[in-house]
């Protein structure tokens, strides 16, 4: 606590200590609460056996009891909401000192207090939770790879498939190899006391640390904001190592158990994998098409639209992980799936929901995981060994860089954009290890390999986070790797990609050549004859899609239009009669845009809410489970361009004050009085 | 296929298409196997209707362009030297190009590949691309099943968005700021050429 107070002498400082403080008072409370709970259990027993005796001599009558204290009732909800609680506490109190936010990773600073918090359950006495495999497989890890696999920007990954596949099959299977027969080396040496590690042993171990963990990149490289590519290639790892991991894992155990590997063990393990990852991938996509296939006819229960969404997708990873298939495939298949069928159904408020829904889950998913690490570490039994460690840590580095640089050397020859020196860098650098590691390790049943192993594997967690975690940024600032261009939708963009790719799909019709833009267009081509007609719904089933694309960044400034009340953002509003009197810009491009005072925004914005209503149904009588019609639900274009002119009208209309001056750059029928002028510029 | 035999001396100026367009002279020779199996009549020139022999052409939405680009303004026939000059446009950068001043920007550099796109476009060669030609494309890549105030409204905002001038029209640079975020070079690449 004096360590997160000393540093910034500012009043949010005070506020960030007070957070802390009662952080720690709620959590004090709670314990103390648990064990006093126990104890009244224990003196609850003891009543119980005493009272037949007493029973037949005193009727004395208690009074009514008031107030009382009953705890084991709640006791599990409540302290998970506890939990909880805290981590978002503590999370809250990270992003309000700046400077720390900045230098180190929220995954680092989670940690760290969760080792506090480790440390002062230990002390108390308390046993401390740990973070049960189950809980973490089945509750903690779906929200953050289904948020991950729902916004997965498809092109990119497709683009680069066979990088991401090449990297995450082969280079996972190198790491493995390389590290488990390393390590079995290591144990050979006399001296290390680790002589009874076994080689099948070792290869497990390998397998269960050399996979880079999804959870530990997004937490990372969601904060540097990284370039597309770089981005989506170690995350798209991240992702389809599980299967690798998931084959191995089991292929190991079992040996482990039955103690030799025939050719024949090995030829079963490769066609385990194949079935794993498109097993997983099948069940996923199946999901995916039912999913899409009910958002068709949800028009009339819209409030539960969401909810659609992920209980197919937690059914699908549910179900793969019935079968020992890839869990994670499966979800992502399935968000993968769902998604192009499920927005051109769903409304804007549902769409909106399930983003915000997705994100806040998998927020706390990621925050609780870090923490109960760190609680974790505090807890466990331990068995440090030094040569062990410390060789670990070295041959995870090692084979992480030799495997990027050798498939670098391999896959540039196959592909059109290079990867270049600094490209094989940050993605080395960011191969990351996680909790997932953790679970796996935990799942080993032989208690003194376990121990031995897991404290290597959080070691390993903790290198790779703390130390690689802090100096990525300051590394990819250094070697100036290009950064992430913010994305705002052009519609110029869109129709000439599609022109390109109608370009590219003839001329290689011209040569002869069935490349991926042929499969594409074909893929495409199936699409909109047999599949969209299945799952879309109405007539937006064979709307093209650069006009969905249109539509939807019309109704995007639409809604911006609604929620600021300025008209001076908007240039799709201005008609095309003004067009042609628009005077030239000035040099720089700097508009200066006359902003509303406070109080005429609000009048504007009223004028406008009671127009949009006009538009809407004539209620119903009241009924919780009613949402509102919104008035961009289901428009055909032509209403919705209606409704467009006459608010554009309207907002002419009330915004026009007859005002002796008026000075703007850009023709647009509005005035304000003069006094109320505040000019913003704007850099666009 | 068929009786002709495949070797570099058939092809007329091989050695001199090899220097000008970078291609190898397995890829030259693969080229001409493709452009004798297209002159079905043997005359050693192609003309567009040898073109329509390629199905998939017929269905995309921008096909007769297409073939048209490979015709000079008011030429009829096409030789297999032009047809390769054609096809160089969509051979992936050379990453080590020096970057000589005087040398001409190759076919398939990044400026090349927009000049060739945008000329798909700007059908009257005047270096613009009017609202009309705008539209004639947006009409052909979305067929029946928009109306035509839709198509106005985006062709309207796709030259609002895109015209910095103020001329009503998309000019090359224009074209080309618009598509700074794409990876062209990556975009109209076909790897079988490279």
């Amino acid at each position: 606590m004096a360590v997160l107070l000393r540093p910034p002498r500012r009043s949010c400082s005070r506020i960030t200590a007070l957070l802390v403080r009662s952080a720690c008072v709620l959590f004090l409370v709670v314990v103390c609460a648990a064990s006093a709970a126990r104890r009244d259990a224990v003196e609850g027993n003891n009543d119980t056996s005493h009272h037949p005796l007493t029973n037949s001599t005193a009727h004395k009558k208690k009074p009514f009891p008031v107030l009382s204290f009953n705890y084991d009732h709640v006791r599990k909800p409540f302290e998970i909401s506890l939990w909880i609680l805290l981590a978002l506490l503590m999370k809250l109190g990270f992003h309000i000192i700046p400077t720390v936010s900045t230098v180190v990773p929220e995954s680092c600073l989670l940690i760290f207090v969760g080792l506090l918090v480790g440390g002062i359950i230990k002390a108390i006495g308390e046993e401390a939770p740990i973070l049960d495999s189950k809980l973490f497989f089945l509750y903690l890890l779906p929200p953050i790879i289904l948020d991950a696999g729902y916004f997965l920007p498809i092109r990119a990954f497709t683009e680069n498939m066979g990088t991401i596949l090449v990297f995450a099959v082969v280079g996972t299977l190198w790491n493995a190899f390389f590290i488990g027969g390393m390590m079995y080396g290591v144990c050979q040496i006399e001296g290390a006391k680790l002589a009874d590690v076994d080689l099948l042993s070792c290869l497990l171990f390998g397998s269960i640390i050399s996979a880079v963990d999804p959870v530990a990149v997004l937490a990372v490289f969601e904060e540097i904001h990284i370039n597309e590519l770089l981005h989506i290639l170690v995350f798209g790892e991240s992702l389809l190592n599980d299967a690798v991991t998931v084959v191995l894992y089991h292929l190991f155990k079992e040996f482990s158990h039955a103690g030799t590997v025939t050719v024949v063990d090995a030829v079963l393990g490769v066609v385990c994998f194949l079935v794993v990852s498109l097993g997983g991938v099948l069940v996923g996509a199946i999901y995916g098409l039912l999913g899409a296939f009910t958002s068709r006819f949800t028009s009339h229960t819209r409030v539960i639209e969401p909810l659609f969404v992920f209980l197919y997708s937690y059914m699908a990873y549910l179900s793969a992980e019935v079968f020992h298939l890839s869990g994670i495939m499966s979800l992502i298949a399935c968000g993968v799936m769902m998604r192009p069928y499920v927005e051109a159904n769903i409304s804007h408020k549902s769409y909106t929901t399930i983003k915000y829904f997705l994100k806040m889950w998998s927020s706390v998913s990621e925050t609780l995981i870090f923490i109960f690490l760190g609680v974790s570490t505090v807890a466990g039994p331990h068995a440090w060994n030094w040569t062990f460690v410390v060789s670990t840590v070295v041959l995870c580095l090692v084979s992480r860089v030799l495997g990027v640089i050798g498939l670098t050397f391999i896959i540039n020859k196959f592909r059109i954009v290079k990867l270049t020196k600094k490209d094989q860098f940050i993605v080395a650098y960011g191969g990351l290890r996680g909790a997932i590691a953790f679970s796996l390790g935990f799942l080993l049943t032989n208690s003194e390999m376990k121990q031995l192993f897991l404290t290597a594997i959080i070691t390993v967690i903790f290198f790779t986070v703390f130390v690689q975690g802090m100096t990525i940024r300051p590394l990819v600032e250094l070697l100036a790797v290009k950064r992430k261009k913010e994305n705002k939708g052009s519609i110029n963009e869109e129709i000439h990609t599609q022109f390109l790719d109608h370009l590219l799909t003839g001329i290689e019709c011209i040569c002869g050549h069935y490349g991926h833009h042929h499969w594409k267009d074909k893929l495409n081509r199936f699409n909109k004859a047999y599949v969209k007609k299945w799952l879309i719904a109405g007539e937006r089933s064979t709307e093209p899609q650069l006009i969905s694309f249109y539509n939807k960044m019309e109704m995007k400034q639409a809604m911006m239009l609604v929620e600021s009340g300025s008209a001076a953002k908007l240039p799709t509003i201005v008609s095309s009669v003004s067009m042609q009197n628009i005077q030239p810009r000035g040099p720089a491009r700097r508009r200066a845009i006359p902003s509303i005072s406070k109080s005429r925004e609000e009048e504007i914005r009223k004028i406008l809410r009671n127009n949009l209503q006009k538009t809407r149904q004539r209620l119903r009588s009241y009924s919780r489970h009613d949402l509102m019609l919104d008035p961009f639900e289901d428009l055909s274009e032509v209403r919705f361009r209606k409704q467009r002119v006459e608010m554009e009208r309207r907002m002419s209309h009330y915004l026009t004050v007859p005002a002796n001056r008026q000075e703007t750059p850009q023709v647009r029928k509005v005035c304000f009085e003069p006094e109320h002028q505040v000019y913003t510029y704007d850099d666009s | 296929m068929g009786s002709n035999s495949s070797s570099m001396n058939n092809i007329p100026n091989a050695e001199q298409l090899v220097q000008e367009t970078g291609f190898s002279a397995a890829h030259i020779l693969r080229l001409y196997e493709r452009f004798q199996f297209l002159d079905k009549d043997d005359t050693g020139q192609l003309r567009p209707e040898d073109f329509g022999a390629v199905r998939e052409l017929a269905m995309n939405p921008i096909g007769d362009r297409i073939i048209s680009a490979f015709f000079s303004p008011g030429q009829e026939t096409l030789d297999f030297a032009s047809f390769v000059r054609v096809l160089a446009h969509f051979r992936p950068a050379d990453s080590n190009r020096t970057r000589d001043g005087a040398q001409p920007e190759p076919a398939n550099s990044s400026m090349g590949k927009l000049k060739f796109a945008f000329q798909l476009y700007d059908q009257d060669r005047d270096g613009k691309i009017s609202r009309a030609e705008l539209l004639q494309v947006l009409r052909a890549m979305l067929g029946m099943q928009v109306t035509e105030e839709q198509l106005q409204s985006i062709a309207e905002r796709a030259i609002q968005e895109a015209d910095f001038d103020q001329d009503d029209a998309i000019s090359f640079d224009e074209f080309r700021k618009s598509l700074e975020k794409v990876n062209i070079d990556h975009k109209m690449s076909i790897r079988f050429l490279s």
